[in-house]
């Protein structure tokens, strides 16, 4: 198993006043899974995703990552798995201003104890479509562009797992379904892929998907046909 | 290490004119810390050039009041006597019989004495109010002043209290504007000398300015002149100058026979070897070099507040940039790194800018004053640069801190949902 929750909690402490998010969360995604967390704003999707995605710890319950029990991880443990075992792609893109697309694929090896730096970001880059935009600097780019340098760099240190939270929220449709291809393609591959959208036609493309309403899992569904775009040419 | 310097510099690279605003109190503190101890090499080639020129391998033997006497006239005891110069009571007892004596003593090349007074210096219609100096012809061996055209006077000039002079550069032109003062007289009191001879220009030292100075004979001096029997100061060569404080006590023994005292206190001269006179004027350096750093120190404090100012505004600016990098793996000591190592580049950039800028404007200095005939090397000590560049990174360090670890500490999520 990679990722088994159990009775997972989530308080805030905000001077006193207690606010209580995730309400025992209980979830298990196997190696290889594309899973969508589906759910309104405020539902604690994003907590849950953070949780998930060691950004964040959670107040009560067990969180055993590739079978291991992650609670007594260091800082430094869980910032090594963040590196390692985990991309994020974010739905602001977030990539670093007034630098170059490759140098911003780069940043996570930056963390990384792996070499060959420039020759492992050109190949995630290719591997979105972008080898031809590599001295490009961020803010030269398209927002699909953006979201695919994003991809890349969640690819670049070649993780298990890949969260994107809201990844298409920002950008057109056809942007949007270029990404969610590339993230098919990688699911096809063997990634795991967690996809946190609100957008029900988004959450589709995905092969299983629970819904969270007030910090709870109130439905957890498999897909049966999951939507496939026709891969369209990249016009940006 | 790699790493963090290649991201601290992407931060300081992103804002060219921020950085420069923000390092420039460093610049300032430490140009003017290189201007400092720049500024007092080259006053130490100054004195150094004068001290060569007076005769390097010499001593100085001063008259001065003897303590007990000082004592008694001004009612407040005293460790040692000061100069005869400097006081009212003038001491009578150092003689050219003296200096002849001292002539005599072991590792004693040549030894001159002088005496100094002030005359109205006449040449057609232009007078001067200046300082007539008596010395033995032997001062023109010892001393390294170069006669630009025209003779020193001799031995026997001097015995014969023959009325010839040599004129300061500066007095020359004064006197004779562009013709030559040579084989001209000039009347000096009430005596007209004839110029022999005129120095190339020297500069002034300490208060005294040879330019503006004429030079004749020592027993002409005493006896046209001033009417007196006795020296001012005398200036012993020696052949072994590291035997100079032996030397030293030498003379002193000498004159004390000479002037019959037996009492240490009350010796009525002073001899002083260049060594000690440069010890004393080395002291006196370090401690002007001191205080001058200690304010330029100030800047340095007021610059590093600047930088430290500076980066808590970077480390806000930056909070999705860190939660970004967080997200991706980044360490809280990677962070602390890369904010610290941002820290101490700003005031290395700004210490070596201001090595640079101090280092210029010194090398502007030195040229100035050497245009004036002023011997005054440019010379930038190499441990003022090492000392610059380590306050510099420490000063990095010491205000770069606590915004880094400002950094290190932020939540990742936070730091995220501020984009």
């Amino acid at each position: 198993m990679l990722i088994d929750l159990k009775n997972i909690t989530k308080e805030y402490d905000n001077s006193g006043v207690v606010t209580r998010v995730l309400h025992g969360i209980s979830l298990e995604v196997e190696e290889g899974e594309f899973l969508s967390i589906m759910g309104p704003s405020g539902s604690g999707k994003s907590t849950l995703m953070h949780i998930i995605g060691f950004l964040d710890r959670p107040s009560t319950g067990i969180y055993n990552f590739n079978n291991e029990d992650t609670k007594d991880f260091p800082d430094d443990d869980l910032a090594r798995i963040r590196n390692e075992r985990i991309g994020f792609v974010f739905q602001s893109f977030n990539l670093l201003a007034r630098t170059s697309v490759l140098d911003n694929v780069i940043l996570p090896l930056t963390y990384s104890k792996l070499e060959n730096h420039i020759e492992r970001a050109t190949k995630a880059l290719e591997s979105v479509g972008l080898g031809q935009r590599l001295g490009f600097m961020s803010n030269q780019i398209s927002g699909g562009q953006k979201q695919r340098v994003a991809i890349a760099r969640a690819l670049v240190c070649d993780p298990k797992v890949i969260f994107a939270d809201e990844p298409t929220g920002n950008l057109d449709s056809k942007s949007g379904a270029t990404v969610m291809n590339i993230l098919q393609k990688l699911n096809d591959e063997g990634r795991t892929i967690i996809l946190v959208t609100h957008d029900r036609t988004v959450a589709e493309h995905a092969k299983r998907i629970i819904t969270i309403r007030d910090g709870m899992i109130v439905m957890d569904e498999k897909i049966a046909n999951q939507i496939r775009n026709v891969p369209v040419e990249d016009r940006d | 290490m790699k790493k963090y310097f290649k991201q601290a510099w992407r931060g300081i690279s992103a804002s060219k004119s921020r950085t420069f605003l923000t390092t420039l109190g460093i610049m300032i503190g430490i140009g003017t810390v290189i201007l400092v101890l720049s500024a007092g090499e080259g006053f130490k080639s100054y004195i150094n050039a004068q001290i060569d020129a007076f005769g390097s391998n010499s001593v100085i033997i001063e008259t001065v009041v003897p303590a007990s006497t000082k004592a008694r006239n001004s009612g407040s005891a005293q460790d040692g006597g000061s100069s005869s110069a400097n006081n009212a009571v003038p001491i009578k007892t150092f003689k050219n019989k003296d200096i002849n004596d001292i002539k005599n003593l072991n590792n004693v090349q040549n030894a001159y004495g002088a005496a100094l007074g002030q005359q109205v210096v006449t040449y057609g219609n232009v007078s001067k109010n200046i300082f007539i100096f008596g010395a033995d012809a032997s001062r023109f061996d010892i001393d390294k002043g170069e006669i630009a055209s025209g003779r020193p006077y001799t031995e026997e000039e001097d015995s014969a209290l023959a009325q010839v002079a040599v004129l300061g550069h500066d007095i020359a032109i004064d006197l004779f504007g562009e013709n030559d003062p040579l084989g001209k007289y000039v009347r000096v009191g009430s005596y007209n000398f004839e110029v022999i001879g005129v120095y190339a220009r020297r500069g002034s030292f300490g208060y005294s300015n040879d330019d503006e100075q004429v030079f004749i004979p020592i027993s002409t001096l005493q006896k046209k002149i001033l009417g007196i029997d006795y020296l001012f100061y005398g200036v012993a060569e020696l052949v072994d100058n590291n035997k100079s404080e032996t030397t030293g006590l030498d003379i002193a023994d000498l004159l004390r026979r000479n002037h019959f005292i037996t009492d240490i206190n009350k010796d009525d001269f002073k001899v002083q070897t260049q060594a000690q006179s440069m010890d004393t004027f080395n002291t006196i350096l370090s401690a002007v070099t001191f205080l001058l750093i200690a304010i330029a120190a100030i800047s340095l404090v007021v610059g590093g507040v600047g930088v430290m100012n500076i980066m808590y505004v970077v480390v806000t600016e930056r909070i999705a940039e860190i939660g970004l990098k967080k997200a991706l793996g980044a360490t809280n000591k990677d962070i602390l790194y890369e904010f610290l190592i941002e820290s101490i580049l700003l005031t290395c950039i700004g210490g070596v800018v201001g090595i640079i800028g101090g280092s210029l404007f010194s090398f502007i200095i030195a040229k100035v004053v050497q245009s004036q005939g002023i011997t005054w090397a440019f010379s930038v000590p190499l441990y003022g640069i090492i000392l610059s560049v380590s306050v510099s990174m420490v000063i990095g360090i010491i205000f770069g801190v606590f915004p880094a670890r400002n950094a290190a500490k932020l939540n990742p999520i936070e730091a995220l949902n501020k984009e």
